[in-house]
């Protein structure tokens, strides 16, 4: 009779370990036969009811039982792990050509892209950014800068004007006087922003367009370290193949003044159509800052001696991403946009 | 290298505070570690004699001794294992006061003490503390312990870079103090020792590694005593941090702190000959042979190969060179005869073999630092001139001295040009010559300047000698001038000019360099890092970036204005635009944002999100004013077209994204929301974000009748159109201040609980989260939603919410009892302020 009772146990604990799926299965299951209100627990106390002679032989048998049961369902237990350790480790069939997913960002305009390049090459070379307000006076953007009374950059064909003699600036030179007057020197510095002149939008020009200029003033400074300058932003932002030169021109602010070219990035200076068969590509104006313009400054001009530079972000744009005209720039396709979506900065 | 400042002052003159020798020696390029001050002990201290000592009973080690400080006989109790009868050492008396204690009367196990004598350590000499001192029998009795240990003293930790071995002896250190101080260098005369003929005394001398050992000397004495060293020779080592063991090796230790170069000592009658058959034993300088066996000084075996240089007698290795000696040739109490090695190992070899044994000794710290065997024979005639002052003895023979290739003399030129190019000012011409003669350098003469050293026996003829009459002025008016020296042979480290110019700057000091350029800051770097990091943002979260130009049709203006009075005196106006329709400066982005978006949707392009970062311009009183604004559009969808995720039409919490992800990017908490009222915005479809009470970025869905102005119609598009504005200055402002600073991480870990319920619609979230938040600022760090819904299910007007709540303890583990209690008090707070339904 109590045999039979603890062969039932044993009996159905497997068939209910033969429903077992999961983990929970097996902690239900460890309860109902092992737990402390199971079955194996409520021999136990039967024990107590028994005659004193069959105890020992009935406690023997309740431990056999619940030792089976310990190892019955701890292999089960085993068989589940296993089952479902197989089960992560595999996988059901699957297409991989469908595509995954992640994030697609926009873009920058390429005039910023040009812009953030040009400030890491100068602050490479231990430049300082400098900004300063686009709403200028006459001081700031002419007579500062040597720019004679009756010079023609002056006139309404070239500048515009706002009221009460302000004006929007010509160049971002109008910084490097405003840096002239706060700090003394050696100063290094560029200037990024936007520029204003009175030109019809064509291929290649626009009433706003967007310029970095660089200012140096210090002890000893060459022209030689001028092209210096000029050739490792050259080299930094078009390849190490790329030659530069400068020749001579007129800038009212610089003394000497000059006009600096790279060889052409489109035919290596063979020549070819950008380059009007030239081999050669305007990049850039630049010269000794003119001993006036620090006199102006109250700089001493025969202790200290700079250099100047501009170079046109729209021009460096056109040339590196091969934009054949400026009036795309300013169209703010976003088809055109995607395209440089992928661009370093 | 711990060195004494009383040893130290026997070489040189100190400056009397300290404070200016650790300054001297730290700016000409010797770090000074530690500094420990040894003060003078009291006067109450002084040396006295056991005369005797008993065992206290019923104590394990304790004795009571009779002591003897000469003008009367004390009792005290002493526990030092050392502790006996006619013993000289130290005593204490009652009342004073050591660094560590004091000392009183008192009874121990019942016994009257009226003393102690003490350890080394216990006078703060050393950290020995193994037994009392035990003094020189020939020690008076009764004088003060300062006179004994010169106290007080100064103890120094330098630090030695590895391009100085000169500086690994007082000498050496005294040496470069002569040259920054300006003060005479006073070193030990020594004699020239010449040595008795003592035909049975002699040595058979072979070097058969010359790579290896450039030079080796061997020097005999007989008739030596070896006992213990004299009081001032082991107070100097143990001040140096050396423990003293006899005269002979506390000697060669000496000798090595004073001058740097190590020495052994071999017990002459322990070295074998070659034949058994020869009358002298052998000193054979050569690479062990495989498997050879050596056991050294500490008994420990080693098994060496070719590669290991040896000092072996007659039979095997007495030393491993350089490094460590063989026990079976130590010198000890019985020795009478000795070999003493002065000899040159090259610094490869060492650190080899030492590397490889594990075995690191003072010896082989030295070599591996690479010294000069010039100075070989002196520092052998120093210390036999010391071992016959305190072991006695005589000097047999004249010095062994294997030296196949003696250092050749080497000569450097030096332009004071190229000082002034390379270290930023003129050094004057005959401060040159003191700092280096102070060195040991030897000025030459002058010439034109050569690139190489030159090592010869003597220089080719100078073109110039020197000529102290002629101005130097005008001699060096010629860049290329030069001044020759010849290099001291210890200053191994100098081979080139720019050693030498590098010993100048350091002597003259580093402080005489000028500052060339002072270079303003004057860039606003933290406004260049956040204008970068909005313009990446937008583009990573999907912006297309625009560039509009600044002048605008300023009746386009009109539709995002509230007042036109107002506006006209706003509007900066330019005389002599190119059209009408650019003839205003902005004062807003949007009209130029909505042609760009309408020329764009007219391409076909659905998904749009546009922004620029730019300029706005307005006037005010006669002032202009420019301020940095960033607008932005979006419309469409939200995302790409794709299989997996639904893609949702862009809504008001896509829009808020954009901005709250921003701000919490730059780390600006916002403080309120608010609604706006703008006559182009749908009323109460926008939202305006404060921090400070200052308008950081307002959001908002644009309405149809303003979309219709710029030729976009809403009723075809059949998307929403939403307007975002960002007042970048005032993000610039409110970050500027922003410091990342690491905080210790958390030791404990968060727990997080999830509540759901249901509440009434008209409950704002932010208000949900606050209130949670109060119930236990201190444990909960987040709350945040994971689920909202509503509709099937949920009552009309309410919806169903689930939250993440995060609790951490910064000083303890939560645990689950508290943490229960926590979300208990949060749900008793929701009902009873909300009445809301758990779920
Ligand atoms: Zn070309």
């Amino acid at each position: 009779m109590i045999n039979n009772q603890l062969k039932n146990i044993a009996e159905q604990a497997k068939i209910d370990l033969k429903e077992c799926r999961n983990h929970n299965d097996i902690l239900n299951i460890r309860a109902k036969y092992l737990g402390k209100k199971s079955l194996v627990n409520s021999l136990y106390s039967q024990l107590r009811d028994l005659p004193e002679e069959e105890r020992p032989s009935f406690g023997k048998k309740v431990n056999e039982l619940r030792n089976e049961l310990e190892k019955i369902i701890e292999e089960k237990e085993k068989e589940i792990k296993l089952q479902i350790v197989n089960a992560y480790d595999s996988v059901q069939a699957q297409d991989l050509t469908l595509p995954g997913v992640y994030i697609l960002p926009g873009s920058l305009h390429p005039l910023t892209i040009i812009r953030r390049r040009m400030e890491n090459i100068f602050i490479s070379l231990g430049f300082q950014i400098v900004e300063g307000p686009d709403i200028e006076d006459e001081y700031h953007n002419f007579d500062a800068l040597n720019t004679p009374e009756d010079h023609p950059s002056r006139n309404l064909a070239d500048t515009f004007y706002l009221d009460n003699g302000y004006l929007l600036r010509t160049q971002t030179s109008t910084v490097q006087v405003r840096t002239m007057e706060s700090f003394p020197p050696p100063i290094y510095i560029i200037s990024p922003g936007r520029c204003y002149r009175n030109d019809k939008p064509d291929p290649s020009h626009s009433p706003v367009f967007h310029q970095v200029e660089g200012l140096v003033v210090d002890k000893g400074i060459s022209m030689a370290d001028l092209k210096d300058t000029l050739q490792f932003f050259a080299q930094a932002m078009f390849g190490p193949e790329v030659k530069s030169r400068i020749r001579p021109h007129f800038f009212p602010f610089t003394e000497p003044s000059a006009e600096m070219d790279i060889s052409c990035v489109s035919c290596q200076g063979k020549g070819c159509r950008i380059c009007k068969n030239s081999g050669w590509l305007e990049l850039a104006g630049a010269g000794m800052v003119d001993p006036n313009v620090l006199d102006m400054m109250h700089i001493d001009n025969q202790i200290y001696s700079g250099y100047a530079f501009g170079i046109g972000i729209e021009r460096i744009a056109m040339l590196k991403y091969n934009i054949p005209d400026m009036r795309i720039l300013y169209e703010n396709d976003v088809r055109m946009l995607r395209q440089f979506s992928r661009e370093l900065i | 290298m711990i060195i004494s400042r009383n040893w130290l002052s026997q070489y040189i003159d100190l400056p009397d505070d300290i404070n200016e020798l650790i300054q001297t020696l730290t700016f000409s390029g010797i770090e000074v570690e530690s500094v420990k001050e040894i003060p003078a002990l009291p006067e109450t201290v002084v040396t006295a004699k056991i005369l005797s000592s008993e065992k206290i009973p019923g104590t394990e080690h304790l004795q009571l001794c009779q002591v003897d400080f000469g003008k009367e006989t004390l009792q005290v109790v002493c526990g030092a294992p050392n502790c006996h009868t006619n013993m000289i050492t130290v005593l204490a008396k009652v009342g004073t006061i050591l660094p560590t204690l004091q000392i009183e009367a008192n009874r121990i196990h019942g016994v009257e003490s009226e003393g102690m004598l003490c350890s080394e350590k216990e006078l703060g000499l050393s950290e020995n503390h193994t037994g009392i001192i035990e003094l020189p029998q020939d020690t008076h009795i009764g004088i003060s312990v300062n006179e004994i240990y010169e106290l007080p003293d100064i103890i120094l930790e330098l630090e030695i870079t590895p391009n100085r071995p000169d500086l690994l002896g007082y000498i050496g250190i005294a040496r470069d103090l002569s040259a920054s101080l300006d003060r005479p260098l006073k070193l030990p005369a020594i004699t020239k020792i010449g040595g008795e003929n003592v035909p049975t005394i002699k040595l058979i001398l072979e070097l058969n590694d010359s790579e290896k050992c450039p030079r080796y000397t061997a020097r005999i004495m007989d008739q030596i005593r070896v006992k213990e060293s004299p009081l001032w020779l082991k107070n100097a080592l143990i001040k140096s941090g050396f423990r003293p063991i006899n005269n002979i090796v506390d000697v060669t230790n000496y000798v090595m702190l004073e001058t740097g170069q190590p020495l052994h000592a071999f017990d002459y009658h322990k070295l074998k000959p070659i034949h058994p058959e020869d009358p002298y034993p052998a000193i054979i300088v050569r690479r062990a042979k495989p498997q050879e066996e050596f056991i050294a000084l500490d008994g420990n075996k080693y098994y060496l190969d070719e590669e290991d240089l040896v000092i072996a007698d007659g039979q095997k290795p007495s030393a491993l060179a350089g490094i460590i000696g063989g026990r079976d040739t130590a010198v000890n109490n019985e020795t009478t005869t000795i070999i003493l090695e002065s000899a040159n190992f090259a610094p490869s070899t060492i650190r080899k073999t030492s590397l490889k044994y594990k075995i690191s000794t003072d010896s082989s710290y030295h070599f591996e630092r690479h010294l000069s065997p010039a100075y070989l024979e002196e520092v052998s005639n120093r210390a036999i001139e010391l071992i016959l002052k305190v072991a006695g003895g005589i000097v047999c023979n004249e010095l062994y001295d294997a030296y196949p290739k003696p250092q050749k003399p080497l000569y450097l030129s030096i332009r004071p040009s190229r000082f002034e190019e390379l270290i930023g000012y003129k050094l004057d011409i005959q401060l040159i010559k003191k700092y280096l003669i102070a060195l040991g350098f030897q000025f030459i003469g002058l010439g034109p300047w050569q690139k190489d050293a030159i090592y010869e026996e003597s220089l080719p003829k100078l073109l110039y000698q020197e000529q102290d009459k002629t101005s130097d002025k005008d001699l060096f008016d010629n860049p290329q001038m030069a001044l020759y020296f010849l290099v001291p042979a210890y200053r191994i480290d100098i081979t080139r000019e720019a050693d030498i110019i590098e010993e100048l700057a350091r002597l003259d000091g580093f402080d005489k360099i000028p500052q060339k350029k002072t270079i303003h800051p004057i860039m606003d770097w933290h406004a260049h890092y956040i204008k970068r990091k909005i313009e990446d943002y937008f583009r990573q979260v999907g912006f297309y970036e625009m560039i509009n130009p600044s002048f605008i049709d300023p009746t386009k203006l009109e539709y995002f204005i509230e007042d036109k009075t107002e506006f006209d005196k706003k509007i900066i106006r330019i005389r002599n635009p190119q059209s009408s329709n650019q003839s205003a400066m902005r004062t807003n982005m949007l009209p130029q944002l909505l042609d760009n978006l309408l020329f764009n949707l007219n391409h076909s392009e659905r998904n749009l999100k546009l922004m620029e970062m730019g300029k706005l311009y307005w006037k005010d009183s006669g002032k202009h004013y420019e301020n940095l604004h960033l607008t932005a559009i979006m419309t469409g969808f939200n995302a790409l077209d794709h299989w997996k995720a639904k893609n949702n039409a862009i809504d008001i919490y896509d829009v808020k994204g954009v901005i709250e992800g921003l701000l919490d990017q730059l780390g600006i908490p916002i403080d309120k929301m608010k609604n706006v009222h703008y006559p182009w915005l749908v009323e109460a479809d926008n939202l305006a974000y404060f921090c400070n009470n200052q308008l950081c970025a307002y959001v908002g869905r644009l309405k149809a009748k303003t979309a219709e102005k710029f030729g976009i119609d809403i009723t075809t598009l059949k998307q929403d159109i939403w307007i975002l504005e960002v007042e970048v200055n005032t993000l610039i402002k409110l970050t500027r201040n922003h410091k990342t600073k690491f905080s210790p991480l958390p030791k404990f870990p968060s727990v997080i609980r999830d509540i759901s319920f249901l509440i009434n619609l008209s409950i704002p979230y932010a208000e949900i989260v606050n209130s949670i938040k109060q119930v236990e600022p201190y444990l909960i760090k987040e709350v945040n939603i994971f689920d909202e819904y509503r509709g099937k299910g949920i009552p009309n007007g309410w919806h169903s919410i689930s939250l993440h709540i995060i609790l951490q303890d910064c000083k303890k583990t939560l645990t689950e009892e508290r943490v229960e209690q926590v979300i208990d008090s949060v749900r008793k707070m929701l009902e009873n302020t909300w009445q809301i339904k758990m779920r």
